[in-house]
């Protein structure tokens, strides 16, 4: 390989929001680490702050929801990188007020007007990217094949995108509403077969736990169900709501249909490491923030620790 | 179907109308995909986006105290079916920020939304986390600006409207 | 000085306003790329609002004088002096200069020559190469030479050269030396001064659309592939059989699968209601079970009776949009709110048949593509330069409709190549 011939480090600026870094830190140790053998940088920013959250904030005041939300992005602006948000409800809230200011012009004044106050403006200029736009897109698979050290191959993935990473399309700027295949890609990239199961977009079910948790888990535990049934031996999420609520609380969706039945949960940006040959990093972690074990999942993985 | 408490100004209606992205509600036409499409609607016979949206259109205040429109998942299949790309979801949190006044808001929800004006973060932020980060050698993100945060909603007023708010009903757990 | 129309298109409407300007004494050539007249009206069956034969049209008669109707398999369109035929003709190119369309247009062969075969059929009979049939529904089949549907015009036979053998048996049998296997396309260059589209509709196969699982049964089908299965002259022989064979005892239609939709088509495609309520009609006449999901239902009010008859015969009709339709143990399952009780319903049936979209054959011609509109419908008129439409090249409607703007625009041609406006 010629000296040289390596592509300039690329920066993204990085917006953290509330879960991953404080909550579940092994997404973003991960996704830091799978981004640097691909020559990305992510840079945080202090002005940021929580997104704030889609599921719940939005119903109390919407106006105040999106006017946090463009402070958020046009903070982002400042910087004059693209950002990605690791985790989807924040990337689903700075992108679909990226994209309301851009079509909506009355808005966009109205929010300007507040963000005055502290100096700052939004122009919707700035793309807003997730984990997907920039493996799938900015990276592209071709060169992530190059870095696949230890291909997973015998291990069946069943991808689990959840909703606000994907919807609404015109905002997300991701390839399909109802059968995105971005994170599919990336699985079978690192040798993984993918499974396939019924619903592929159905909801994990996180969003109303608020108000219904009986309901919430009840539809968890369909999906588990259906994911069973395709005979997956995981489940990779990148939302950390996701993570949450079928990784941590799955024995509450489980004991709805099968006590005895688990299924190991990975974030993406794991998978992505393992096969990296960054294995150690994530058993270091597996114990904190894995409550469904990882170990035999790991131990089939044929090839040098 | 029965509408309980509709005004002759159709004032909910029209508010609705005026909200950013507001105005998709005239698209409908009550087909029911939406209905048919939901999973939620799929275990409780009582959920029903099409006959929420039918009381939007109708201007029926009521809807604002639906205690239902907190089971919409905002999981977007039904917009992703709609022959006329309504925005379904969006309408439903329409009706709930109507509803905060009320009360008909999940203690959940209130308690995240005060966090965040208080904090600038949804939740607490202990010191241990502070250590973990450091030991696994991710970065220091620094305290939110909340001085901002007050400011730019200063216009909107939402620490006043939140100060008297006292949900109606309770719910699940919060994280 | 005759003037000269080329009509583009030889279904109901392209007959119709080929047979009234040949009578009003302009030169029609009239351009079909199948090989038989008829268009869509060929897959029909009976059709509304009388519930006659699609074939049957008042332009088929040699008394053409608007009373009376004749099978097109009798008709005598390919005998007028001044009205000429293709089959299995292309346009290639169309320029124009001094007020005069330059029309060239590709004839592909029929190996069969029209004007030696007497319809005995013998080669038919002879032929060992069986392939499916483009009119079958459960696998019928038809030969390497061919006739599309028995009443087809012209009447003679055609040759699939993709699938023939050339083994020349059919050659052999041939009385009247009627096969040219070796016979090649032709081309030629028309010179017309006005232009006429009645390039029809067909009706969008719903490969895509997402929920309703087209792709993933034999048992959900579109309104046409009904019709096929109803037509006693379909390879079922009239039987409403499900993909195993067995008659289906209950069915669940859907309407607007793919219409009114802004993901799919945008606009109503108007006949589609009617005919299915023909149908539903039909299927209760064989004491089959029939659930119609509808979100409206748009009847002309020529054809209201068909809606009155279905409430008569016991049709259920359910005010609900599906989601949805799954394979529950390979039977169809459709997911429906009915709106008019709030019930969220999972009915359960042995065919679901889809009112698929009709969309206008012209789009998917590039030479044609200048006098197109929105959803690529032509106008009536298209340009004050001679160029007109009729039928659902204009726009999706019903027969009757059709065939009343064919007389129209016969009449307007023939008065502007006249001068009489």
């Amino acid at each position: 390989m010629e000296v040289g011939a390596m592509s300039k480090a690329q920066t993204y600026t990085y917006f953290p929001g509330c879960m991953i870094p404080f909550r579940l830190p092994h997404f973003e140790l991960a996704a830091r680490a799978v981004l640097k053998k691909l020559n990305i940088e992510l840079e945080a920013n202090p002005g940021h702050s929580c997104c704030p959250e889609p599921t719940t904030f939005t119903g109390v005041d919407f106006e105040a929801w999106i006017t946090l939300a463009a402070r958020n992005v046009a903070v982002s602006e400042t910087t004059g990188l693209e950002t990605v948000a690791l985790c989807s409800g924040c990337f689903h809230t700075l992108a679909v007020a990226n994209h309301m200011i851009q079509e909506d012009e009355k808005l966009k004044g109205r929010i300007n007007e507040r963000l005055k106050t502290v100096g700052l403006k939004v122009t919707g200029d700035l793309a807003v990217k997730n984990i997907l736009h920039v493996l799938h897109e900015d990276v592209g698979l071709e060169r992530i094949k190059k870095e696949i050290t230890h291909p997973l191959t015998g291990l069946k993935i069943a991808p689990h995108y959840g909703c606000h990473v994907v919807r609404p399309l015109e905002a997300t700027h991701m390839d399909d509403a109802e059968q995105p295949t971005w994170m599919d890609d990336l699985i079978e990239v690192t040798g993984a077969e993918v499974a396939e199961f019924e619903d592929k977009m159905s909801c994990c079910g996180a969003p109303i736990m608020p108000s219904d948790e009986d309901k919430a888990f009840t539809l968890t535990a369909q999906r588990i169900e259906k994911i069973r049934a395709s005979g997956a031996d995981a489940i990779v999420v990148v939302c950390p709501t996701c993570y949450t609520q079928m990784e941590m609380q799955q024995t509450k969706a489980t004991a709805k249909f099968d006590p005895e039945y688990s299924i190991p949960v990975l974030y993406l940006g794991e998978l992505l490491a393992i096969s990296m040959g960054m294995k150690d990093m994530v058993i270091s972690n597996a114990r904190r923030y894995h409550r469904v074990k990882v170990g035999p999942l790991l131990e089939r993985i044929g090839g040098v620790a | 179907m029965v509408v309980l408490r509709s005004t002759s100004d159709l004032a909910f209606r029209n508010w609705v109308l005026e909200q950013p992205e507001g105005e998709t509600l005239l698209r409908c036409y009550q087909c029911g995909r939406c209905t048919s499409a939901c999973p939620v609607a799929a275990i409780d016979n009582a959920f029903n986006p099409r006959l929420f949206l039918q009381k939007i259109l109708l201007a029926d205040e009521s809807l604002a105290e639906e205690q239902l429109v907190w089971t919409c998942l905002t999981c977007e299949q039904c917009e992703v079916r709609c022959p006329e790309h309504v925005k379904i979801p969006h309408l439903l949190i329409l009706a709930k920020v109507r509803g905060l006044a009320g009360g008909n808001t999940p203690q959940g929800a209130l308690d995240r939304a005060r966090a965040i004006l208080a904090s600038g973060r949804t939740i607490m932020v202990s010191e241990s986390m502070l250590k973990t980060r450091d030991k696994m050698g991710l970065p220091d993100l620094g305290q939110p600006p909340i001085g901002q945060i007050a400011s730019v909603l200063k216009e909107i007023g939402l620490a006043k409207k939140l100060e008297k708010v006292e949900s109606v009903y309770g719910g699940g757990s919060n994280e | 000085m005759t003037k000269t129309a080329v009509v583009i298109g030889s279904g109901l409407a392209g007959i119709q306003v080929a047979q009234q300007l040949t009578d009003l004494g302009v030169t029609v050539h009239l351009i079909e790329k199948e090989p038989i007249i008829g268009g869509l009206a060929t897959h029909l069956g009976r059709v509304f609002p009388t519930g006659d034969c699609a074939l049957c049209l008042d332009a088929c008669d040699e008394l053409f004088d608007g009373h009376h109707r004749r099978c097109q398999y009798r008709s005598l369109l390919t005998s007028k002096k001044n009205l000429k035929l293709y089959t299995q003709t292309e346009i290639k190119l169309i320029t124009e200069a001094d007020g005069k369309f330059s029309i060239s247009i590709k004839s592909y062969p029929r190996y069969v020559l029209l004007d030696r075969c007497v319809v005995c059929l013998e080669c038919i009979n002879v032929c060992d190469v069986e392939i499916p049939d483009e009119y079958a529904i459960r696998g019928g089949t038809r030969k390497a030479i061919y006739r599309p549907i028995s009443q087809g015009v012209p009447l003679a036979p055609l040759i699939d050269m993709d699938h023939c053998t050339q083994c020349g048996k059919c050659v052999e049998v041939c009385g009247v030396d009627a096969i040219d296997l070796e016979e090649k396309a032709k081309t030629r260059t028309i010179k017309a001064d006005a232009l006429i589209l009645a390039t029809g509709v067909e009706e969008k196969m719903p490969l895509k659309l997402p929920g309703y699982a087209y792709s993933e049964s034999e048992d959900i089908i579109t309104q046409r592939e009904l019709a096929r299965l109803i037509d006693p002259a379909g390879d079922t022989d009239g039987q409403v059989i499900t993909s195993s064979g067995n008659a289906a005892a209950k069915v669940t239609m859907i309407l607007c699968a793919g219409s009114r939709d802004l993901e799919a088509t945008e606009y109503c495609s108007q006949a589609c209601c009617t005919y299915s309520l023909k149908h539903a009609n039909m299927l209760r006449d064989k004491e089959i079970d029939v659930t119609i999901c509808y979100m409206d239902l748009r009847v002309q009010k020529t054809s209201y009776h068909y809606l009155d008859l279905a409430r008569k015969k016991g049709v259920k009709l359910l005010r609900g949009k599906p989601d949805r339709v799954v394979l529950r143990d390979g039977k169809p399952t459709t997911i429906v709110e009915d709106t008019q009780t709030q019930q969220r319903m999972e009915i359960e049936s042995d065919l679901v048949v889809l009112a698929s979209p009709l969309s206008p054959l012209a789009s998917q011609s590039e030479v044609l593509a200048d006098f197109l509109g929105e959803y690529g419908f032509a106008s009536r008129v298209v340009k004050d330069g001679r160029v007109y439409a009729c039928g659902t090249a204009t726009g999706p409607e019903d027969i009757p409709t059709s065939i009343a703007e064919a007389n129209a625009i016969a009449l307007r041609v023939y008065a502007d190549l006249e001068g009489g406006r």
